[in-house]
């Protein structure tokens, strides 16, 4: 009997090591993602906290300089009646364009300002195609 | 001919269902024509599935675009392969394709059968149809691979560019088969829980369809590896998404289970824990299945609602709450006979390695799903992303490292202190110099000098096996060290087999373990003519080249690479835009040695100022990850070459099993 519980002692501190691990893990690395309604109604609230915001890149409002690659661009919800302003350097993702749905990861930083550290297309499955209407 | 692939997907449903219900009352009112007419249904089955996927190829090859499916997935420009990989390329194809392996194996599995395991048969044979019923189901009621365009297009949206891609032929494949084979195991599991046949015999007949399905998960998972590192241009090759994750939890419980069962094998315990890890691992299969079709999970690929969620879960739910029954209803035959002695024991070593094991697919399952419980509970969505994955997984993954090296050396019941200083005292010692020398040399990542060292010291203990071995043999045999090596490997394949699958686990964590650690990565937007410095490489932007195609038009960009100043290669990195789905996409230049790879994208080009954007990696020692995957294939072919005794273990067992039951009966 007391190997038995020797045993379970020893599984027991590989299962607590788990959930110690797993539970700091979410703590320090976590992030809300918002779609962009949830964002634009709360969005003083998570102001300079990490953020993934889902929504879509409004038409006409992409501004991308190739030369010093600053890219901005209105991250807007399905209407597009209303979004947020987004901050961004670095390489156009292949399928960024406007009117894609798109992710972006960073901080909002109050006003109409938001500063992606990253950019996320959701690619067109390979499960969805539009197929071609003649 | 359309029609004879749909009229096919219906009979084979119904063939599906008489299987399933003749398969049950034969075994349960012991009427053995009953139980042989499922058999032949069975094969029935697997010709129509055969019939309506060669019905679905032939109208992709014929370039039938009257199908939505041909029409979605394909077009007249596409090449023969892609055409073919477009088979498997969409979702109603997929599933098809994934209903025609889970029957030709069942084939297999019943001609391997035809005489043996009588008693557990049908309900292997009614298990394997219920899961086969259910994707028929699918396809028959939900998402129809036949379905007609009102008006047939005049040509195809093509297969999406990302998948054209020559490891996208073989990487599903080779994960269906990997998904597909773990329902053998799982199908005699639920036989030897139905019967209560639960000795040896279902896990020795279907110990080589186990490592059949880990061998095929391993490479799909590392092919998928491959496949981001090449095709997605972000430098690396595992990004922990949903996708990935779905993918690499059923590896690490069928890992476990390889290994634990050997206990069972040996010492007759962890019965129960070997039976919730097969039912584990088939129940991870179809919820790997279910997250990328559903979309409850966001994924990078975003695979987006088919409306096929519901479905999974009602699946998956259904068999829980059968195999928890069954499982319940038979604890008592699943008691195992023996305890554990010492924690200095092989059997405790393998017991930590499970845990290990099922504390990674944990984290892995609970970091994949958290979103989901986070909003259901707390109404707000929280992600966590690769930092939670790393952070958790990486020293989880280097105590499973030492354990590697601990496991198959440490002696069973109670290790002496004799066999602990003959096996570990050299490895540990040649694992400490190494950490030393490292952090010496100025490493100063603690994971990576703490995997190196890990490493050294598994190395080592398999060298030792290897070399005392041979010189056993070539003491006792007189034989020649070569012929010596080849015979210990030859006659003990499992373990020596298992070996070489260590080394290949050892070099791809000193892959991993590198190319994180010690990553280079630069973005530089640049003229013609200008140069760009990263670590050793001088990278000069020569010159940007057009061409135009019928399927997409390309951009390259020349590099003249120099490595400490002397001139090693001219790079081209490329940038294509894929006509028919108007879209762009990276094709990454890759310059790949044993020490480093050189990666180059092409990020951006602007006509009117001429400057290109390049962004350079250098990742040191990955290859040694594709090397070790590699190597991990060589040992699995090592372990699943069939031998003699082991045979003879499968007859003796079954022999045993019947004696016991005529001892019952009498």
């Amino acid at each position: 009997m007391e190997r038995n519980h020797r045993f379970i002692i020893g599984a027991a501190i590989i299962v607590v090591a788990v959930a110690y691990l797993v539970y700091t893990g979410i703590r320090e690395t976590s992030v809300y993602y918002l779609t962009i309604d949830e964002f634009l109604a709360r969005r003083e609230a998570v102001a300079g906290e990490g953020l993934r915001v889902a929504g879509r890149v409004a038409s006409k409002s992409m501004d991308w300089n190739p030369a010093t690659l600053d890219l901005k661009f209105r991250l807007a919800n399905f209407e597009e009646n209303d979004g947020v302003d987004v901050a961004y350097n670095g390489v156009l993702p292949d399928m960024f364009a406007e009117g894609r749905d798109v992710i972006v990861e960073g901080t909002y930083v109050g006003g109409e300002s938001f500063h992606a550290r990253t950019l996320l297309t959701a690619c067109p499955s390979k499960y969805e195609a539009e197929v071609a209407k003649n | 001919m359309v029609e004879i692939g749909v009229l096919a997907l219906r009979l084979a449903l119904i063939g599906g269902l008489y299987a399933i219900l003749t398969a049950i009352w034969g075994a349960q009112a012991r009427r053995p024509a009953l139980v042989r007419s499922s058999r032949s249904a069975a094969y029935v089955v697997h010709a129509l599935v055969a019939t309506s996927a060669l019905v679905l190829l032939r109208a992709l090859i014929i370039r039938d675009f009257s199908l939505e499916y041909v029409a979605s997935y394909s077009s007249s420009t596409l090449s023969l392969p892609y055409t073919i990989a477009a088979l498997w390329g969409g979702q109603a194809g997929s599933l098809l394709f994934w209903a025609l392996i889970l029957t030709c194996m069942s084939t297999m599995v019943h001609l391997q059968n035809r005489e043996r395991n009588a008693a557990l048969m049908p309900y292997v044979t009614a298990t394997l149809m219920t899961i086969t019923v259910f994707f028929l189901a699918l396809l028959v009621f939900v998402t129809g691979p036949f379905e007609r365009l009102p008006v047939p297009a005049s040509e195809g949206a093509d297969l999406n560019p990302l998948l054209q891609n020559y490891w996208m032929m073989i990487h599903p494949p080779s994960l269906y088969l990997g998904y597909v084979g773990c329902s053998i195991p799982f199908a005699f599991a639920v036989a030897a829980l139905a019967t209560g046949r639960l000795g040896d015999v279902w896990i020795r007949t279907t110990r080589r369809w186990t490592l059949f399905a880990w061998f095929f998960l391993t490479v799909g998972n590392i092919l998928g590896a491959r496949w981001a590192y090449e095709e997605l241009g972000w430098g690396g090759y595992w990004a922990w998404d949903p996708v990935e994750n779905a993918a690499f939890m059923p590896w690490l419980s069928c890992t476990a289970f390889l290994h634990s069962v050997m206990i069972q094998e040996k010492k007759n315990m962890l019965k129960m824990w070997n039976m919730v890890l097969v039912l584990l691992t088939f129940c991870l299969t179809i919820f790997g299945t279910f997250l990328t079709r559903s979309g409850v999970v966001s994924s990078v690929h975003s695979f987006t609602q088919s409306g096929l969620g519901p479905f999974f879960v009602v699946f998956l739910l259904t068999i829980i709450v059968i195999v928890v029954g069954l499982v319940t209803w038979r604890r008592d035959l699943l008691r195992g006979e023996n305890e554990i002695d010492s924690f200095l024991s092989r059997e405790a070593a393998f017991l930590f390695n499970n845990l290990l094991l099922i504390g990674i697919a944990f984290a892995t399952f609970w970091g994949t799903i958290f979103p989901v419980i986070s909003e259901a509970v707390r109404g707000i969505k929280i992600t966590v992303g690769p930092p939670f994955f790393n952070k958790v997984n990486a020293p989880l993954g280097l105590a499973l490292l030492f354990m590697t090296g601990v496991g198959p050396v440490i002696a069973w019941r109670r290790a002496s202190a004799r066999n602990l200083r003959r096996s570990f005292i050299v490895p540990l010692a040649l694992g400490f110099v190494t950490g030393v020398v490292i952090f010496a040399a100025g490493w100063r990542n603690y994971y990576a000098v703490v995997c190196f060292s890990l490493s050294s010291f598994v190395l080592a203990t398999i060298f030792m096996e290897f070399y005392r071995g041979t010189r056993a043999r070539q003491a006792l045999m007189g034989e020649p060290a070569p012929r010596a090596l080849a015979n210990l490997i030859g006659k003990n394949r499992r373990r020596y087999g298992g070996y070489v699958i260590h080394v290949g686990i050892v070099m791809a964590f000193v892959g991993v373990a590198a190319s994180s650690a010690f990553r280079l990565e630069e973005q530089k937007t640049i003229h013609k003519g200008d140069t760009v410095q990263v670590g050793a490489f001088t990278l000069t932007y020569k010159d940007i080249h057009f061409t135009d195609v019928a399927h997409y038009s390309s951009m390259l960009a020349e590099i003249e690479v120099k490595k400490n100043g002397a001139s090693v290669a001219t790079m081209f990195p490329e940038k294509r835009f894929y006509k028919k789905q108007q879209q762009p996409t990276t094709e990454v230049a890759l310059r790949s040695t044993l020490i480093e790879d050189l990666y180059l994208v092409l990020g951006s080009y602007d006509d009117k100022s001429g400057l290109m954007t390049l962004i350079v990696f250098v990742n040191p020692l990955v290859n040694w990850l594709w090397i070790g995957g590699m190597v991990m294939v060589l040992g699995t072919v090592i372990v699943m070459s069939p031998t003699a005794a082991e045979q003879r273990a499968l007859v003796a067992a079954l022999a045993v099993e019947e004696r016991g039951l005529e001892a019952a009966l009498r």
